[in-house]
């Protein structure tokens, strides 16, 4: 374990450069990140919303241990969410280190274990006694199952796991039995979205057991041409067949947004060039700016620079853009709290900064 | 069909949303469409929740049960948490390991329903591995053992009582722990 001072983490979290949004992973014009977390649960006490003070403190106890004592998370922090302030909480769950129902959730002793590159975190005491997630950059699904299944092998040689030979890991929802495991890839879409593809293929996946959600997670409305698509299965596969069919799933949405992108360069390259121009004209020169056409307009850019017809900025900064603009991040980098209309006008300096670099 | 938002021209685009095998559709004009993906950066997902199914699928399996005669007002209860079956349709969360083994019969076909299946087939633990090795290992000695035993080998079969005592005392010690 690193740190003990809660304001340390939090400085350190605040000007760390998130690996996982770097742009440098496989197929990263399109996919931004790959994802995978595990639901698991200690034998003998009961699912966290169902525990008592006395048990959800000794799930902490118990993580905070392991996190101590195992040299697996030896660069890796933790945090008591009982004693963050809400705007720290919500700052988490844009870092995509928390979920938001962990953040809102009212039970105490709710932990948040991340390691420096944050591409490794677990939520202690969230619906599950601990859901671990690993993030990577672009296309690597099978890279983070190898990385995590080891973490998931470490963590149990401290705790015997809720398990049934029949369902598998046991978990407090019937929807992640099993595996506990949930697979996801962030896509970016521009090229689909533009000549109306989305639908017929967000149909056809809903059909056959995947979820689409948008870039800020469960509940949340599509921003910025970014789509989340994960497995709903999780009993009756193993991870690797999971994995598998998910990234089957992916490469098909894949191939068409490349198809669609070559289609459209070859037709309408000036149209594309004004679009990515015009975009970055605004972002490096507007003064107040929502994060809806914030979003709107960096998924234009980015576009541009994925079909390599704008030189710059890199994907790296504006993936990093698309998580700084988000408001309780704002707020944080600011250091203090601000309405609406100054989080527009400090949103509007803060991407004038980045894109002008 | 008609634009179900201008309900003035001939609607082009079809968005579904699939919830445990219920379709609803909706059928937009290309304008009404193009004006949604213009306000919202994109069209409104067909969003999947994971709730809605859950309660949908957990009434439809009362209805089952009833229609097949099981009668209702049973309270059933995890001998653990003491979370009544009732109080898990309401919140669609179990309330501890135990709970899979009380409401078994109620939860696998909720379970097949969900997950097309209802067995595990993936990863074990490493500690349940070795445990559930054992006590598929003690199945088999036992098989043996009475096999033994009906062709009079006694001492081989006293070798094999030993064994699976062994493994018995192993398994112990280890649920003691």
């Amino acid at each position: 374990m690193q740190n003990k001072d809660k304001s340390i983490i939090l400085q350190n979290l605040k000007e760390s450069s998130t690996e996982w949004i770097d742009g440098q992973g496989p197929l990263s014009d399109i996919v931004i990140s790959s994802r995978i977390r595990l639901a698991r649960n200690v034998e003998g006490i009961p699912f966290s919303p169902r525990a008592e003070q006395a048990e959800l403190k000794n799930i902490f106890e118990l993580s905070r241990q392991i996190v101590e004592e195992d040299s697996l998370f030896k660069d890796s922090n933790l945090l008591l969410l009982d004693e963050l302030t809400p705007l720290e909480s919500q700052f988490l769950v844009e870092k995509h280190l928390i979920s938001i129902y962990h953040a809102q959730e009212k039970h105490p002793y709710r932990g948040c274990v991340f390691n420096q590159k944050e591409t490794l975190s677990v939520m202690v005491n969230e619906e599950d006694h601990f859901r671990i997630q690993y993030l990577l950059s672009g296309l690597q699904l099978n890279n983070i199952w190898k990385l995590i299944s080891d973490i998931d092998d470490e963590i149990e040689k401290k705790v015997t796991y809720a398990f049934s030979e029949k369902e598998g890991y046991l978990t407090s929802c019937p929807t992640n039995v099993g595996t506990g495991m949930r697979a996801s890839i962030m896509l970016h879409l521009p090229a689909l979205a533009m000549v109306n593809g989305i639908n017929d293929i967000l149909k056809a996946i809903s059909k056959i057991g995947y979820v689409v959600r948008g870039f800020y997670g469960e509940g949340t409305e599509v921003m910025g041409n970014l789509f989340q698509v994960s497995n709903q299965i999780t009993l009756g596969l193993s991870e690797e067949e999971i994995i598998d069919n998910l990234e089957k799933v992916n490469q098909q949405i894949i191939n068409k947004e490349q198809k669609v992108r070559k289609e459209l360069l070859s037709n309408s390259k000036s149209q594309l060039e004004d679009q990515a121009w015009r975009a970055y004209g605004i972002l490096s020169s507007a003064r107040i700016i929502s994060s809806t056409e914030a979003m709107e307009l960096l998924s234009k850019l980015r576009f541009g620079v994925g079909l390599g017809i704008i030189p710059y900025p890199d994907l790296g900064a504006l993936n990093k853009l698309m998580l700084l603009i988000q408001p309780a991040y704002l707020q944080m980098l600011t250091g203090k709290g601000l309405d609406p209309f100054s989080r527009d006008l400090q949103r509007a300096v803060l991407i004038r900064n980045e894109i002008n670099h | 069909m008609l634009c179900q938002i201008c309900k003035k021209k001939e609607a082009a685009i079809t968005f579904t949303k699939v919830v445990g095998g219920q379709k609803t559709e909706i059928h937009l004009c290309k304008d009404c469409a193009s004006i949604f993906s213009d306000k919202f950066s994109i069209f409104p997902l067909p969003q999947f929740d994971i709730n809605d199914l859950l309660a949908g699928l957990l009434n439809a399996i009362d209805l089952y049960h009833k229609e097949e005669g099981v009668i209702p007002g049973k309270k059933i209860e995890c001998s653990n948490c003491h979370l009544t079956y009732d109080e898990f349709k309401q919140s669609g969360k179990l309330g501890c390991s135990v709970c899979y083994r009380d409401f078994r019969e109620q939860l696998t076909p909720l379970l097949r329903r969900l997950h097309g299946n209802s067995e595990h087939v993936g990863k074990i633990p490493r500690q349940s591995k070795s445990k559930l090795n054992k006590i598929r290992k003690i199945k088999q000695l036992r098989k043996e053992l009475q096999e033994l035993v009906l062709q009079e080998e006694y001492e081989k079969a006293a070798k094999t009582r030993d064994e699976i005592l062994k493994l018995e005392g192993v398994l112990k010690k280890k649920n003691a722990k």
